[in-house]
């Protein structure tokens, strides 16, 4: 177990900056995720802590030692490859015991270890098998066991589940979340999955374009989005947004009328979450317009409505019918929150 | 199944193409064992003798001693040429150094030139050093001749295996040359089984140098064929027992090259 420090860590390959300056800790037992849309860096971040990737500038503390010139060998870390970098000639058993065979443990130890790691995986049976032989699932369970085989300091997993199919993904999200309470291992995961960041996350930091734009809580980033892109990346429906303006103390835009604290301006994006929204009954109600699509989840629909250039989506009881283009009105519920967002810079308007 | 014009024009092209490709070598064959009053007969009625490989065998031919020498050439020439090629091939394939591409082109230009070019200097200078009609000389010439094109062949199946295995055995604790002997050796060992298999057929059917640089002890098998052209005349059906012992090693290697050829290794390592 360790403490990861980024400090003022630069990369760039030769004048293209891929991750431009930036600090970040990652503390003791943590189980921090990068998260971002593919090319946003997080991937890079997560091999230079490994090792695989040369830092361009400033340092990278591991346990309050300086790592930036060690091989990957010497930083006592475990990794999960997105595709597994399982060794093909090798056994299961050979595949999972290798770092231990690194270390000069002796044959019988080895064994035991193993046997002991493949039961927490439930690999126990397939021991003698070669990767080419296992379906993905258990692809990534040797992968899995070969990184806790022995206890290093840090975890680094890039994007583990990303190969699964949907049902097997949700599984092992969940005994990997499992495995780190039970470890207690500093573990750095990278995802574009938000719903696997915010599953399994201690903390969350969202990167784009290689930086962080927001590390905090998934609760915290969930529920205050520091910007428009955190604010519509995080959340399945994602969040509504709609441009409009303030004038006496209350949102307009075409359909719009809400009562938002804040002094008067134009440029202003309105985010509301689906979930904080419902329907209700014609009249004075704040939304209204008519009726988009309606998407049945199973234990609830997806009412999209629009207005103008307004689009916005609530869940509404998996019951609800309507005819498109049938007029329809929607009001935030009790205790919603209401996002603002200065539309020019993204960033979080704050009452 | 209905056979299309396509299917009878495919086997027909590809049939003409074996002819064409196999019949002086099956015609080699049949010499081979024909008397010497046979060799010059097309017909295929004739009685077979073994007579014609026991005279090659002994003097004043002694091909036992041009095998032994091509043997010895090719053997030692693999043995050096591919441990150094894979490794020379390792690092083109995985580290980003600068002038890489220059250098590996300007390896591969070796190839360009063509052999008759350098030849001459060849013998001026192993004449200096005393070489002349030596295997060592052979076994010199041949390196650099087949090491820059063992380097790229090997190169290729490098390439082809994926970097996440490599960078996975780092992380679990091994060493650069400790991941080559562990994990790219063994995935690549395939291809450099070929790579060698066709090292060795180069070195066994070099035939400009050997002929240029021996002259009675370092004689490779090419060059002993042309000792069957004698005052007497063509031996043709000494020749041909000869070429049937140059050939049948490198047969056996081909089917072997095959083989190994469609293991796909690489399978499993990666999703």
């Amino acid at each position: 177990m360790a403490e990861v420090q980024l400090v003022d860590v630069e990369k760039r390959y030769g004048s293209f900056l891929a991750v431009p300056k930036q600090s970040l800790t990652i503390e003791e037992g943590e189980f921090l995720v990068l998260l971002g849309p593919s090319g946003c860096g997080k991937t890079t971040t997560m091999r230079m802590i490994a090792g695989l990737e040369d830092i361009t500038a400033g340092d990278l503390m591991i346990a309050g030692e300086r790592a930036n010139d060690k091989p990957p060998k010497d930083r006592d870390i475990a990794m999960v490859f997105q595709n597994y970098g399982l060794y093909p000639h090798m056994t299961v058993a050979e595949n999972i015991g290798y770092p231990l065979k690194l270390r000069g443990m002796d044959r019988k130890t080895r064994e035991a270890r193993v046997q002991e790691t493949a039961e927490k995986v439930e690999l126990q049976a397939l021991l003698k098998r070669r990767p080419s032989e296992l379906s993905g699932g258990q692809r990534q369970r040797v992968a899995l066991a070969r990184a806790i085989v022995r206890t290093p300091k840090i975890f680094l997993m890039d994007e583990p589940l990303s190969n699964l199919d949907a049902k097997l993904r949700v599984t092992m999200r969940a005994e990997l979340k499992h495995l780190h309470h039970e470890l207690g291992v500093t573990t750095v995961y990278v995802t574009h999955d938000q719903m696997e960041a915010m599953t399994l996350a201690s903390r969350v930091a969202i990167m784009r374009e290689g930086r962080i734009v927001q590390l905090d809580t998934p609760k915290k980033i969930y529920s205050e989005p520091a910007d428009l892109f955190v604010a519509g990346f995080i959340g399945s429906p994602s969040m509504n947004l709609v441009e409009g303006r303030i004038t006496g103390g209350r949102f307009e835009a075409p359909g719009v009328s809400l009562p938002v604290a804040g002094a008067d301006r134009g440029d202003v994006v309105l985010g509301i979450r689906p979930e904080d929204l419902q329907l209700t009954d014609p009249g004075a109600a704040p939304i209204s317009g008519k009726l988009y699509a309606l998407e049945l989840t199973g234990d609830s629909t997806l009412v999209t409505l629009r207005n103008g250039r307004t689009s916005v989506c609530t869940r509404g009881p998996a019951d609800f019918e309507a005819p498109i283009d049938a007029p329809c009105t929607l009001a935030p519920k009790p205790g919603a929150r209401i996002h603002l967002f200065d539309k020019q810079t993204g960033q979080r308007l704050d009452a | 199944m209905r056979k299309t014009v396509f299917w009878w024009v495919e086997r027909g092209l590809l049939l003409l193409i074996s002819t064409i490709v196999l019949f002086p070598i099956a015609w080699m064959f049949l010499t081979a064992f024909k008397r010497p009053r046979d060799a010059y007969s097309l017909s295929l009625d004739f009685s077979p003798t073994l007579s014609n490989f026991v005279t090659v065998f002994s003097d004043p031919w002694n091909l036992g001693d041009m095998v032994l020498n091509s043997v010895i050439v090719a053997s030692v020439t693999v043995l050096i040429a591919v441990p150094c090629a894979a490794l020379a091939a390792y690092s083109f394939s995985r580290f980003r150094v600068r002038g890489r591409k220059f250098l590996f082109f300007l390896i591969l230009s070796t190839q360009f030139i063509p052999a008759v070019v350098i030849v001459l200097p060849f013998f001026l200078m192993f004449r200096s050093l005393g070489l002349l009609d030596t295997r060592l000389a052979l076994i010199v010439v041949n390196l650099a001749i087949v090491t820059p094109f063992v380097i790229w062949m090997i190169k290729g199946f490098i390439d082809a295996i994926p970097t996440d295995s490599e960078e996975a055995a780092m992380i679990d604790g091994a060493s650069r040359l400790r991941v080559i002997k562990d994990i790219v050796l063994p995935m690549a060992a395939p291809g450099i089984l070929t790579s060698s298999i066709f090292c060795f057929i180069l070195t066994w059917n070099e035939f400009l140098f050997a002929l240029i640089l021996t002259r009675r002890d370092a004689v490779t098998l090419p060059v002993g064929l042309v000792s069957f052209r004698t005052e007497r005349g063509d031996l043709w059906e000494l020749m041909s027992a000869a070429g049937v012992m140059i050939t049948v090693p490198i047969f056996i290697m081909a089917l072997l090259i095959q083989k190994h050829f469609t293991r796909g290794m690489t399978a499993g390592a990666v999703k």
